[in-house]
């Protein structure tokens, strides 16, 4: 006999019995939820690509940079559409789509040609973020002890679930919507001539090269796949996830689009540091205690995340080809052989922009970019097949 | 008498324990007492039943049926559990030529009242607080739940201590894993002793080693009820006046007993002060060492002149001297806690106005740096279930926003906030509403709606029965 409390509340709502009840709760049978896939693409869409890349753009380009940008966005916006799609198709995770299609060996070489283009895009964030505090934050502070401090919080992230990172970006995903609100708001205040950014495609040569030149820095929603079989959604996550994803793009397409009414006409200006928080200085000056660049470091928070994504990916992707799943030494791994590329490789701005502007980086990403994803729906496609071919077998 | 002995020789000290012999007809026995522990008026009362019995008694059972028919008596042949008994407090009724003996109900400890808890003061509601027995605290509860439907499950823990420990909860509420979970872990404990509630909590926290609490605590029986309508588990311990509840979220940490009664617009404004206070407590002192030592380009100039005109001339850094304000603030903290009360209040005013003075005057700290760690330290008290873990993170913030600036200070945010997010206690998560995002239960997160809207039960923590009212 039911006792009287549980009587009293299934009568007040006639469907919710206490065996559908669980559903109800915040029990979380899957790793991440729709709204943490949903967040986590509006801050892919936007975070390095507000970076340095429309400094590099402009450089190359003048005026044109925004476009070139926002070709770049479509394209990452793309790339996006089959990630969804595999994300709804599969129900079990990426390396088990793999290693059950392409069998362990082929598995482990593609993840490993997946780990590299990871580690690759990685290794620009880092350096990124390294820039941009180490010339407009804190000039007088050590990069390498910079690297280190960012390692640390790194290798915790790498350590961690995915769950973790996926609730710390929806956390976060309002602090930067809001910051990025202010900063828009102080562009729109401050009498930026828009007009600045005609005529468009004036020097058809030099947007050409410089189209050919940056695809490095495409391929930003594949660590999503790490998402594959480990996302709870619902039916209209989907609607939401493209839209969170152009609404990211076109806010990078919109500050793009100031630094080039900014820096058109003279591009010469611009250096390997400007960026949005420099324009912003020009315009609002000292006299309001620069709240502009407050709201640009908080708004950097979405680097570090887009960073960490990639460096999980990274560290499971490594896991999964070494075999082991010593999280805490793989990530210590991954931030020795990240600290060496910076430190070795990347500190020289000048190396850097020569390396991730080069032929092969551009090629090589671009292409991963958009094999990696098609690979896997085509994988999450034979593995449904087989399931069901093995169903019929059984009956 | 071979019976006596046999419980006697398990004492080091057997004088802790008194034998009253006595003749019942023909019948002759021995009553143990432990006198500290059992109520004199019944061994009294007990042996006069026994020596004016006019019935004729055989047996053990006669004895109980026909001498002792007013009190509890059981009957039980394990020496260890009769031991058990008697330091409970218990009689042991031994008469020759029965190997058994009669464990009469004799408990008597002296308890303090039930008086408003220390810690959890109101203005508004309930006064009552638990106390350091188990059998008033059930009580208490049990008044505020009068259902079947409440499930008290009783257990001992500490091999010497033998402590009663009682797990309530709501049987058609209450998650059954969460329960299981509870009991196996609390079955798992295998201590010599335990002497208060939180000796438990290391047991049954997911990380016994993290700075934040994963168990609720509470002295309140309105609390603790409300948290068993909610789905939650409570753990009472004999002797402790504080009961844990689980599963636990860090919402519950910005909530008070007393936001519920009174007006839900005030309540809510209370709670935001809180999280503001909380951010203003861990980050301000952080910021405005990595302000000036880095950023100082970040500082509005008028303010940044006042800044200057304060600090100028100081021996100590920016960040030696807010290390060394916060370290005397803490200092302080501690010392008027450990004393006592009368000397307490003197202290801190000694501590708080000529200490920080005389540092001003005599040019050691600035007056900004002791504004702004009184400002954090004030704050800090909005959230005082925090006060720990908030006060060493503090400190850390402080080092590291005035070693790495706001660079450092935002990835020791982010490594932090990381860090909560992976907190999962018993399949609810810990930073649950706000992520995973559950809307419903921000109801009685940041706001705090009317009771009548609040229809359905906190989705967060894991029940099996979700709605509250019609």
């Amino acid at each position: 006999m039911k006792s009287v409390t549980q009587q009293v509340n299934n009568t007040a709502t006639g469907s919710e019995t206490t065996k559908n009840a669980g559903v109800t709760n915040t029990r979380e049978t899957k790793q991440t939820t729709g709204k943490q896939l949903v967040a986590i693409i509006f801050i892919l869409s936007l975070a390095t690509k507000m970076f340095m890349l429309p400094v590099f753009l402009i450089q190359e380009t003048g005026r044109d940079g925004y476009i070139v940008l926002a070709l770049y966005g479509a394209f990452d916006l793309l790339t996006l559409v089959p990630i969804i799609i595999a994300v709804r198709m599969a129900d079990v995770d990426m390396f088990e789509l793999l290693s059950s299609v392409l069998g362990r060996v082929g598995a482990k070489i593609t993840v490993g040609v997946f780990w590299l283009f990871l580690f690759f895009k990685l290794n620009m964030s880092v350096s990124e973020i390294l820039t941009f505090y180490n010339t407009n934050i804190l000039t007088e502070f050590d990069t390498s002890m910079m690297l280190i401090v960012l390692l640390v919080f790194l290798a915790a992230v790498g350590t961690h679930t995915l769950r973790a990172l996926s609730r710390l970006n929806e956390i976060l995903a309002p602090v930067i919507v809001v910051c990025l609100a202010v900063l828009v708001a102080i562009v729109l205040m401050t009498r930026f001539d828009f007009a600045n950014i005609l005529p468009a495609v004036a020097d058809g040569k030099r947007f050409s090269s410089a189209l050919v030149k940056h695809p490095a820095w495409v391929g930003d929603f594949a660590p999503l796949l790490l998402f594959v079989g480990r996302t709870k959604t619902k039916k209209r996550t989907w609607c939401f996830a493209a839209g969170s994803g152009v609404i990211g793009t076109s806010v990078a397409v919109f500050f793009a689009i100031a630094m080039s009414a900014a820096f058109g006409n003279v591009p010469e200006l611009v250096d390997a540091t400007t960026n949005i928080s420099n324009i912003l200085q020009f315009s609002v000056g000292n006299v309001y205690g620069r709240i502009d660049m407050f709201s640009s470091v908080l708004w950097s928070v979405s680097v570090f995340i887009e960073a960490g994504l990639f460096f999980y990916a990274t560290a499971r992707c490594a896991s999964f080809v070494i075999g082991k799943s010593a999280h805490f030494i793989i990530s210590i791994g991954n931030c020795v052989m990240v600290y060496i590329v910076q430190i070795f490789a990347f500190t020289d701005p000048m190396y850097f922009s020569v390396t991730v502007t080069s032929y092969v980086c551009a090629i090589g990403t671009a292409a991963v970019a958009v094999i990696m994803p098609c690979l896997v729906i085509v994988c999450a496609a034979v593995y449904k097949r087989q399931k069901r071919l093995s169903k019929v077998g059984e009956n | 008498m071979e019976t006596v002995q046999r419980i006697l020789d398990k004492f080091s000290t057997p004088d802790n324990v008194v034998s009253h012999e006595f003749k019942c007809g023909k019948k002759s026995g021995v009553l143990i007492v432990h006198p500290d522990l059992s109520d004199a008026a019944t061994v009294r009362a007990v042996i006069f039943a026994l020596e004016h019995c006019a019935a004729k008694l055989s047996q053990l059972e006669d004895f109980s049926r026909y001498a002792l028919l007013e009190y509890d008596v059981k009957i039980s042949s394990d020496v260890d559990d009769c031991v058990n008994k008697l330091l409970n407090g218990d009689l042991l009724l031994c008469v020759e030529g029965e190997s058994r003996y009669a464990v009469i109900n004799a408990r008597s400890y002296s308890t303090r009242g039930v008086t408003e808890p220390p810690t959890e003061t109101v203005m508004r509601g309930p006064r009552e607080g638990f106390i350091e027995d188990l059998k008033t605290n059930l009580s208490l509860l049990e008044r505020r739940l009068k259902t079947p439907d409440l499930a008290i499950e009783r257990m001992e823990i500490g091999r010497r201590s033998k402590t009663a420990v009682a797990l309530c909860y709501l049987s058609s509420v209450a998650d059954e894993r969460v329960i299981k979970n509870v009991k196996r872990r609390l079955s798992k404990i295998d201590i010599d002793g335990i002497v208060d509630s939180h000796y438990l909590v290391p047991y049954i926290e997911e990380r016994p080693l993290s700075l934040f609490n994963q168990t609720g605590l509470s002295e309140k029986p309105d609390i603790v009820a409300a948290k068993l309508l909610e789905g939650r588990v409570a753990i009472f311990v004999d002797g402790s006046p504080m009961v844990v509840t689980l599963p636990f979220v860090m919402v519950e940490e910005f909530q008070s007993g007393e936001d519920y009664y009174q007006r839900s617009t005030y309540g809510t404004f209370v709670r935001l002060l809180r999280y503001m206070g909380l951010i203003l407590a861990l980050l301000l002192p952080g910021l405005y060492v990595a302000l000036q030592n880095f950023h100082y380009t970040l500082i509005p100039v008028r303010f940044m002149i006042t800044l200057m005109t304060a600090i100028k001339g100081l021996p100590l850094s920016p960040l030696a001297e807010t290390v060394f304000v916060l370290l005397l603030f803490e200092i302080i903290r501690e010392a008027s806690v450990r004393m006592p009360r009368a000397v307490g209040m003197a202290m801190s005013i000694v501590g708080a106005l000529v200490l920080g003075e005389t540092a001003v005057n005599a040019g050691i700290i600035s007056s900004p740096a002791v504004m702004v760690t009184a400002l954090s330290s004030i704050a800090l008290f909005t959230v005082p279930s925090l006060l720990g873990a908030m006060s060493v993170l503090r400190i850390l913030y402080t080092l590291i926003g005035g070693l790495c600036g706001l660079f450092g200070l935002i990835l020791a945010a982010l490594f932090t906030l990381h860090y909560i997010c992976a907190l999962n206690a018993y399949d609810a998560p810990y930073l649950a509403p706000f992520t995973p995002l559950v809307y419903g239960d921000f109801k009685d997160a940041i706001e705090r709606s009317t009771i009548p809207v609040m229809k359905k039960r906190p989705k967060s923590i894991p029940n099996t029965n979700p709605t509250r009212q019609a």
